[in-house]
């Protein structure tokens, strides 16, 4: 079925961090001080936090870029095994784009992706 | 401060020491904070023509938290003297700074009430390169001095 | 250079005249400082004389002079677009009550330019809405070039200030702006965030420091910050004789040298009343174009990497690098080169210089035609750079702005076409103007003032003439070596001019140069003896960096460095 890939991959995606971490807690210098630890201010004294209210823009983007960010997943399976599905497979795809292009001319007409 | 748990196996830091001093010399991340002409200088050397690169040490990051060469190629006033110190405060461990420049090493001609007479006097330095400006050839003397003297450090040891 | 009509002028100053100070083809007056406000605010709004720039605002301490009102001095330098007229007047103050009116709202340019002569000399300007210190730290105790302040008194600072001051007077007038209207429900608005783009920065280009107010991504305030290379070039200057400021005046531009040398000495040798032979003038001119082109490829390399594009900046500084070469051999030194003197040239040229100068341009014309192909139509780089911080020509020129910047917004003001010194009057070239003043045009007008260069520089090494390079008159320069060891005559003109000395006769004057940035002027008063008495620098950066908050605010933060860069400060010439 060919799951030995990865049965490689995963237990090397544990222990190359690990161990890269590891490494680092046995020969890295550690001496932490207040200058150290405070944000990067470009050497400047630190004015406001770094956790304002956000304009509520900078979130209706993320969250478009995720929704159509995951229908691109979904298009990739598709499109892989699109001559084996044949055209009911293209069907089906046409529909779910479909439904999730009404849902972008509805984002479109209510004017979220313009930016100001 | 908390020493290595292996720096006082014999082994490992007579074969690993000399390994890891290999890698950080021949990778520096140079930072360089420069403030005035000796910063064109410096942007000669980064150009094609003497090419930093072929020692490594290409990769300018003007970010304390990823660099750990701070090269100083300019005039520091005691105007820019707290944010010297601080940047040099964030910079992480192990960390090496060049004095670029006859102005960083010692005020350069500018002896006047302005002028910071050398930034030893609030950071350490490594090497001192001179010049105003030093040619690209003699930061990269420079350069090779730095990665002679990593090679001596043994780090690993020090507390 | 032509002057104005010295009797509408002097009608304008009425019964606040207090001398005439003309000299040296210059025209100046001395009025009281109870009425000069009046009389600047006169002779700008005057139909005929238009005295629409504020080129300089500056001071001095006469305190050693014989000739004097008072103690100090506050000189405005004033000049008339439209008419091409100067005028200076100079406004004695009192050392005991040094105070006078601020002229801020007349020129914008003179808001720094008096928070200058106050942190320098003490100078109180009434109405200045915010007086404080601009060069020195913030901790600076004294007043640094006055006469009795001891040049080599170093203070430390331990601090750096958080400029939260000038944040709130800044929201308090855009409060007052918006005239207190009422805003939206408290819970629902975005706080803003307070960033640092400070002295230690890529975008920075040099020791800038900016305090922005962000609101999202879009800059609601910017408090600059300068100061953070202010190396003493004034006080400094005072130390040594004439000559030994010319490696200062190097390091002012410290991206083109030379013309920061040609500039010096030929105000200098104004003040001297000293010809220098056509052969140093032409070669001056070849230096001071060459270091057009090396200062324009830097300042686009840069400008054009902080948009995002890397590979022009190898293909620019290569043409500096060979451009370097011939300097190299030229005056034995790349970047810094001090190369010209009181009174001509450390030495003449070497032969095969012509055929250097011809090879070096013939290779790196294509790389700058390169560069330009890639970004002139490129969708990326006009989306980045088209209409961003598109500046208007009034303003600028209220801001006191000069050069390829003030070009860009359409005003075709090149003091090599409108003076005409150093032959640039023979010379067949075309200045490029923009139309918008935004980054794009000034982008471009710096690349074609490249090309406009190369085109003098073939012209002016095709004219060059022959004959000595340095004055002829008597013990004014060096005399050769050869002779010095022989005769004793010139081993005691030798020996005169460098322990005491050119000796310049007493008197002040200034003087200007079309350096790459813009005006380049040096106001300078000597006492007779070979040290300057004052050496001021007019720094054109000063007066462009000036406008950079009323540019930037309502931008984005993206467009910062597009903007930054592509105004040329240099923090050298800035900070002096």
């Amino acid at each position: 079925m060919g799951f030995a890939p990865l049965a490689i991959l995963i237990p090397l995606a544990i222990l190359v961090p690990l161990a890269m971490l590891g490494v680092q807690r046995l020969l890295a210098p550690r001496r932490p001080d207040a200058t150290k630890a405070a944000p990067y201010e470009c050497g400047a004294p630190i004015l406001g936090t770094a956790h304002p209210r956000m304009p509520i823009k900078f979130y209706v983007v993320a969250v478009l870029f995720l929704l159509f960010d995951v229908e691109v997943v979904f298009l990739f399976p598709w499109s892989v095994l699109a001559r084996d599905l044949g055209w009911m497979g293209l069907a089906q795809m046409l529909l779910f784009l479909g439904v999730l292009e009404v849902g972008l001319l509805y984002v479109w007409r209510k004017r979220a992706l313009e930016w100001e | 401060m908390r020493r290595s748990p292996i720096a006082h196996e014999p082994f490992i830091t007579t074969r690993l020491g000399p390994a890891i001093d290999w890698a950080r010399k021949n990778s520096l991340f140079p930072l360089p904070f420069g403030t005035a002409c000796c910063a064109i200088e410096f942007m000669g050397v980064v150009s094609s023509q003497f090419d930093v690169s072929r020692f490594g040490a290409e990769v300018v990051r003007f970010s304390p938290r990823q660099a750990d060469l701070m090269i100083v190629a300019g005039t520091v006033v005691y105007k820019m003297a707290p944010i010297l110190r601080t940047i040099y405060a964030q910079m992480a461990e192990p960390r090496w700074v060049i004095s670029m420049g006859v102005c960083a090493s010692s005020g350069g001609f500018y002896d006047d009430y302005c002028t910071l007479q050398g930034i030893d006097q609030i950071v350490p330095v490594d090497v001192y390169v001179p010049g105003c400006p030093p040619s690209p050839e003699l930061l990269l003397d420079g350069l090779l001095k730095l990665q002679k003297k990593i090679d001596e450090q043994r780090l690993l040891e020090k507390p | 250079m032509p002057n104005p009509n010295p009797d509408r002028v002097r009608g304008h100053l009425g019964e606040d005249f207090l001398a005439d100070c003309s000299s040296h083809g210059d025209l100046v007056y001395a009025v009281h400082r109870r009425g000069h406000r009046r009389v600047l605010r006169a002779l700008r709004d005057d139909p005929e004389l238009r005295f629409d720039m504020l080129m300089d605002l500056t001071a001095a301490d006469r305190m050693h002079l014989p000739q004097r009102f008072e103690r100090f001095e506050v000189v405005y330098e004033l000049y008339s677009l439209w008419n091409g007229w100067r005028l200076r007047l100079k406004v004695p103050v009192p050392a005991d009550d040094p105070h006078l009116d601020s002229i801020h709202d007349v020129w914008k340019a003179a808001n720094w330019a008096e928070r200058e002569a106050f942190d320098m000399f003490g100078i109180r300007f009434d109405g200045h809405p915010n007086l404080k210190r601009i060069l020195c730290h913030h901790e600076f105790v004294g007043h640094p070039l006055r006469k009795d302040y001891d040049r080599r008194r170093g203070q430390w600072c331990a601090t750096t200030e958080t400029l939260e001051d000038e944040l709130q007077l800044r929201r308090a007038a855009e409060h007052r702006a918006h005239n207190g209207q009422a805003e939206p429900a408290e819970a629902l608005t975005s706080e803003r965030m307070l960033v640092n783009i400070g002295p230690s920065h890529p975008v920075s280009h040099g020791t800038l420091r900016v305090l922005v107010e962000l609101e999202g991504e879009t800059i609601k305030h910017a408090i600059p910050e300068i100061g953070y290379l202010h190396r003493g070039f004034e006080k400094s200057a005072e130390k040594g004789v004439w000559n030994n400021v010319i490696p200062y005046a190097d390091r002012l531009n410290y991206v083109s040298a030379l013309s920061n040398n040609v500039a010096y000495v030929k105000a200098v040798e104004k003040l001297a009343g000293v010809e220098v032979p056509d052969r140093c003038k032409f070669i001056r001119v070849i230096l001071n174009e060459l270091s057009r082109i090396m200062d324009h490829c830097v300042c686009n390399a840069a400008n054009i990497v902080d948009v995002g594009a890397l590979t022009n900046f190898w293909y620019l500084f290569s043409v500096r690098e060979n451009i370097y070469k011939v300097l190299e051999k030229l005056t034995g030194a790349r970047l810094t080169n001090s190369y010209t003197r009181v009174g001509g040239l450390a030495r003449d040229l070497y032969p095969g210089f012509a055929d250097d100068v011809r090879a070096v341009l013939k290779e790196s014309l294509p790389y700058v035609h390169d560069v330009l192909t890639l970004v002139k139509n490129n969708r990326i780089f006009q989306e980045r750079t088209v209409g961003v911080s598109a500046f208007s020509a009034t303003e600028a020129l209220s801001y006191g702005w000069t050069g390829p910047c003030l070009r860009a917004c359409g005003v075709p003001l090149d003091a090599r076409k409108r003076d005409g010194y150093y032959f640039y009057d023979q010379f067949n070239f075309d200045v490029p103007v923009g139309e918008k003043g935004d980054a794009y045009d000034r982008i471009l007008v710096r690349f074609e003032e490249i090309f406009q260069s190369v085109r003098i520089i073939e012209q002016a090494l095709d004219k060059l003439p022959g004959g000595p390079v340095d004055t002829d008159r008597n013990r004014f320069v060096l005399p050769p070596k050869q002779e010095v060891y022989r005769d004793i005559e010139p081993l005691m003109n030798h020996f005169m001019l460098v322990m005491f000395g050119t000796p310049v006769p007493p008197g002040e004057t200034y003087d200007s140069f079309e350096v790459p940035n813009g005006e380049l002027g040096f106001y300078i008063i000597s006492d007779g003896s070979g040290k300057p008495y004052r050496v001021r620098v007019r720094p054109p950066c000063f007066y462009l960096y000036q406008a950079y908050p009323e540019i930037i605010e309502g931008s984005m933060v993206a467009d910062m460095a597009a903007v930054l860069g592509s105004l040329n400060v240099v923090a050298g010439e800035l900070d002096r």
